[in-house]
């Protein structure tokens, strides 16, 4: 990690205070309500702090972490630590409900598909090559123990930044009973509702500026919000915009998935996977979330 | 994929487990206070408590254990045991009036006597017994919004057996925001007294005569229904309500009860036998009442507001009001103080009188049971709570309840007399959950 | 992988909570209510041992929460 992006801006505007700060790829803020400024300093450190804590625990780029002597114990038993040990219970918890939809060894795609907006679509030779190191029923996982066949690789990018969002919120609520709303790229929390305004305002990207169908702006109090999708990071295929979600079982991206999707829930992690299965149900996504009773909006192309 | 309800709550158990865990490994760094401790499934959470009841004037004195354990079957289901003794000793109100003559009463066994000096509050105090109790009850879901439990209780003393058997149902709506309950139980209770069930308004006999007591076993069955609703108001607060119905049928007496019967000059007519002029109880053999029951909780910044109010009111004229009020402050700690205030006041029963004179006819029912008089009753307590470092909850609370009867119409001797007197009991219990 | 550039700014605003017609409040509310010491059978061995006291020292009973099992203390 760039040394020099560790670093914290602060911003101080009507009763609120913000913290700007980079971590797990991307620009996130932590915002008090209050005017104390070494409250705010002491929440946002916090936050940082436990930002980069799991941005380096779980990131698939280091060669310091679980993950890396997961990924490279080329079949051997692994135990793991007690937090790496909710994550993979939660992440068995995701796979089961999804019918294998969701799945964390699904990573090792993404060295084949490159969604940049042009038509470089793998061939199915490559594709049918990485298909059986896929599969998280093929991992042997038993509190603590984990054992992994060679060459497959486990990636938490499904589920780290919203889990960490909402570790980073409890910290948050132990130290102050302020309102404090937690932002990292997208993935949101609010530990309470603004005493000032009784809700936070979540604004939702659009797809494209200009475009008809501006998404609401969603009404927070306390609880998660999550977005899963990207305007940007789409292929062209065959007269199709191929959706950079990709089916585990066919190593193809999705069909007719939504561009994006956001979820409110109780938390940001919980939020996160139903905005992941709604996305993974394709052209059933809107279905899927009604029968979820969550509130939800759903941007297509 | 499994589109329903039980995925989102699925994944909201499980992310709060995730969640959760995080915090935890930061509160044994942080030492801030515990987490209550999650009930995972197939694990026993075990709750004990322990309380000492004492009256004043050397009345009953009780100490009672309890054990409870619960497991959690599945997500959704639970087992519940319980197992509760009841130990009590002491002397308790026979009935009888005091007078400005020692009084000689034959001890329910019919083998021994007992005297109470002139001018004394009359206290049976052969009053020991042990009870010991087990109710087991299972919880289980039934579809995704209703839930249902079904449950058995069996209690046994002395002189006394209960058993009873209960059902449930609750359903969920309006977002589960809204909780509607049913539940229904019959008990079934048979009752040997010690030497006897009196016969009704039977003479107190010497020891060594015959005593006006049946042999056999008496019954009394019990059926009560309760339907209730719980509302959540938002999100600090929710408010419930109750109706009750009980019907009981069978004995009802307290055969240990009885009524003195007085001349017209207020003292013990003299009818020559020697022992005190007393008759044994006779109520009615029905009784059904109804009740109301309303609540209100709220969350103040981490304190917790809890009041309720309960009407109830018989077919024996006895309706009663209590309120009770409990605010729980929260501490920095995790640790809480929660000061507790009950009012109860309730109205005589029509059949109740404090004596019976020679000089009037026998009524159909009398009692001078001091519990069916018209009273008010006081309880304030104080309970501290505390969690340990491993999560597990202690309580303490000391309470005193006071009673303060409405003190009946006198005439003659009797005014140099109290028929009711105030009485009051200090409650210690200490409560640990594990 | 799911990854998010997204949308970004908690935009604050004022806005009026329009009264909601039916009492309750979203799930995700449920916080405080979710709060051990928030449930209504919070201490159900406390109030066993409170009913079972009044039960034997006062002429009504029962009413406040499903309670099943006699004894001969009435």
């Amino acid at each position: 990690m760039n040394e020099a992006l560790h670093s914290i801006a602060y911003k101080d505007s009507q009763g609120f205070i913000t913290g700007h700060f980079t971590a797990m790829a991307g620009p996130c803020e932590v915002i008090i309500e209050t005017t104390d400024q070494a409250l705010a300093q002491k929440v946002t450190q916090a936050v940082v702090d436990e930002a980069w804590r799991i941005e380096r625990t779980f990131s698939r780029y280091r060669s310091d972490n679980i993950i890396y002597q997961i990924n490279n114990a080329n079949g051997a038993v692994i135990e793991v630590d007690e937090e790496t040990a909710r994550l993979l219970d939660f992440a068995d918890l995701c796979f089961e409900v999804s019918d294998g939809m969701f799945d964390i060894t699904s990573g090792v795609l993404g060295k084949i598909w490159q969604f940049n907006g042009s038509s470089n679509v793998p061939s199915q030779k490559a594709i049918a090559k990485l298909l059986p190191k896929i599969g998280w029923n093929q991992v042997s996982w038993s509190n603590p123990t984990l054992q992994m066949p060679a060459g497959m690789a486990l990636d938490f990018g499904g589920i780290g930044k919203e889990y960490a969002v909402d570790s980073a919120a409890t910290l948050a609520r132990a130290i102050t009973d302020c309102a404090v709303l937690i932002n990292f790229g997208g993935d949101i929390v609010a530990t309470a509702p603004p005493i000032s305004r009784q809700q936070w305002l979540i604004g939702i990207e659009p797809l494209a500026l200009g475009q008809n169908n501006i998404p609401p702006k969603v009404a927070l109090k306390h609880g998660g919000v999550a977005t899963s999708g990207d305007s940007k990071r789409f292929l062209q295929y065959k007269g199709k915009v191929l959706s950079h979600v990709l089916n585990p079982k066919t190593g193809w991206p999705v069909n007719d998935a939504p561009a994006s999707v956001t979820v409110l829930a109780n938390n940001c992690t919980q939020a996160g996977m139903l905005s992941t299965l709604a996305m993974l149900q394709g052209q059933g996504a809107e279905e899927f979330l009604e029968s979820q009773q969550v509130e939800h909006w759903i941007q297509r192309r | 994929m499994k589109k329903n309800l039980l995925l989102k709550s699925a994944l909201a158990t499980a992310t709060m487990t995730l969640i959760a865990g995080a915090a935890h490994a930061e509160e044994e760094q942080d030492r801030t206070a515990p987490a209550s401790k999650e009930q995972t499934i197939g694990d026993w959470k075990f709750d004990a408590a322990f309380l000492f009841y004492s009256e004043s004037d050397s009345r009953v004195s009780a100490i009672e254990p309890v054990f409870n354990a619960n497991k959690r079957l599945d997500e959704d289901e639970y087992l519940n045991l319980k197992l509760t003794v009841d130990s009590l000793t002491g002397a308790s109100p026979s009935g009888a009036v005091a007078s400005d003559q020692p009084l000689t009463f034959t001890r329910p066994s019919g083998n021994a006597s007992y005297t109470v000096n002139a001018n004394e509050y009359p206290l049976d105090d052969t009053f020991k017994d042990t009870r010991a109790a087990l109710a087991a009850n299972w919880t289980f879901p039934v579809s995704d919004m209703t839930k249902a439990g079904l449950g058995a209780n069996i209690s046994k003393e002395y002189d006394y057996l209960s058993a009873s058997i209960n059902g449930n149902i609750s359903y969920d709506f309006n977002n589960r925001n809204s909780t509607l309950f049913a539940g229904l139980s019959y008990a079934f209770d048979s009752i040997d007294p010690v030497g006897g069930a009196p016969i009704a308004f039977g003479r107190m006999q010497p020891v060594g005569d015959p005593q006006n007591k049946l042999s056999d076993t008496q019954d009394k069955d019990t059926l009560d229904l309760l339907l209730g609703i719980t509302q959540v108001i938002d999100r600090e607060s929710l408010f419930q309500f109750n109706y009750s119905y009980s019907m009981s049928d069978g004995y009802h007496n307290d055969p240990y009860k009885v009524l003195s019967v007085l001349d017209d000059q207020g003292n013990y007519f003299d009818d020559g036998i020697p022992v005190a002029n007393v008759l044994f109880e006779s109520r009615p053999d029905e009784r059904t009442k109804h009740g109301l029951f309303g609540r209100y909780k709220r969350y103040v910044g981490g304190d917790i507001l809890d009041v309720s109010y309960r009407y109830m009111t018989d077919d024996w004229e006895i309706d009663s009001h209590t309120v009770d009020f409990k605010y729980r402050f929260a501490l920095d700690n995790g640790d809480y103080w929660q000061p507790h205030v009950r009012y109860y006041t309730q109205t005589q029963a029509d059949f109740y009188q404090p004596y019976l004179r020679q000089d009037q006819p026998l009524p159909q029912f009398a009692s001078s049971d001091y519990r069916l008089a018209e009273y008010d009753a006081i309880t304030v307590g104080l309970e501290y709570g505390m969690k340990t470092a491993a999560g597990n909850q202690w309580r303490f609370s000391l309470e005193m309840y006071n009673q303060t009867p409405t003190e009946p119409e006198k005439y003659g001797a009797l005014q140099q007399q109290t028929l009711l007197p105030d009485w009051n009991a200090v409650m210690l219990r200490v409560n640990y959950s594990f | 992988m799911k990854q998010k550039s997204l949308l970004l700014l908690a935009i604050l605003g004022f806005s009026l909570l329009s009264g909601c017609s039916t009492m309750g409040v979203d799930a995700w509310e449920k916080d405080l209510l979710a709060k051990p010491e928030m449930a209504l059978d919070e201490q159900p061995l406390t109030d066993a041992l409170d009913d079972h006291i009044y039960f034997s020292k006062e002429a009504s009973s029962g009413g406040r929460a499903y309670a099943g099992g006699g004894c001969g203390c009435n």
